[in-house]
């Protein structure tokens, strides 16, 4: 297994009531593989997992078939409103 | 002038903007025009005649990438608009009230006629765009996360 962690922000951090979160993972997972898993364990934000939430692997938007890194810093949000 | 030697600033800040002195921080001696746009928080905001009220907003970043993607919006103005000289990116976080700035997009150059006003309006919507900020408005009856609409490519 691999670890990575994961940050919740806006939203999906009122939504699971965590900013972060260790998680482990099967080597190879994908970010659709995360999502699933995230979604199972919280399934208060399974309908923006599948609809308009963004991942950020290491800092950089990451699509669904983006395989993650062992030790990835790994972000889930809604579309950004900064300004 | 090598790109290197243009000023930059990027930052998320509990603090207080202070345009002067992010303006001093971008100015060169051969600067003749600066650009800032500076967005504030909107108290009242009129809709079908009823004018909801906003008692205050509250700003939320990643922080590391959103400095990141700030850096990248810049490098971004600067490969459209090479006469830049300096850039100022800020966004303030935290609870912030109405009638005061958030946001700062700063931008200098020799002249006025070479990009600054397009390379400072490029830098906010840009800023609305891919740097993971957001806001939260708190009002009379509740409050609500605010999401934005576009979705970024993977890399963006």
């Amino acid at each position: 297994m691999m670890k990575i962690t994961l940050l919740f922000f806006a939203t999906l951090r009122s939504l699971t009531g965590l900013k972060t979160l260790e998680l482990e993972l099967p080597p190879e997972s994908r970010v659709a593989d995360l999502k699933i898993q995230v979604a199972e364990r919280f399934p208060q934000v399974a309908p923006a997992l599948t609809q308009t939430a963004l991942v950020s692997v290491n800092r950089e938007y990451a699509a669904d078939d983006l395989v993650i890194p062992d030790g990835a810093e790994v972000a889930l949000f809604p579309p950004v409103s900064g300004g | 002038m090598n790109a290197n030697d243009h000023p930059a600033i990027f930052t998320i800040t509990e603090d207080e903007l202070d345009l002067d002195a992010l303006l001093a921080e971008i100015t060169l001696p051969s600067t003749g025009a600066a650009c800032f746009f500076t967005g504030l928080v909107r108290g009242r905001t009129h809709k079908n005649g009823l004018p909801p009220e906003t008692e205050y907003l509250e700003y939320e970043a990643y922080t590391p990438m959103a400095e990141a993607k700030m850096r990248q919006v810049a490098e971004e103005i600067r490969q459209r608009w090479p006469t830049i000289e300096g850039i100022a990116i800020v966004q303030r976080v935290g609870r912030l009230y109405p009638m005061t700035p958030t946001v700062l997009i700063a931008c200098t150059a020799p002249h006025r006629d070479t990009g600054v006003f397009e390379a400072a309006r490029y830098g906010i919507d840009r800023l609305k765009e891919i740097v993971p900020i957001w806001k939260k408005e708190v009002g009379p009856v509740g409050d609500e996360w605010i999401e934005g609409k576009y979705i970024p490519k993977a890399g963006e």
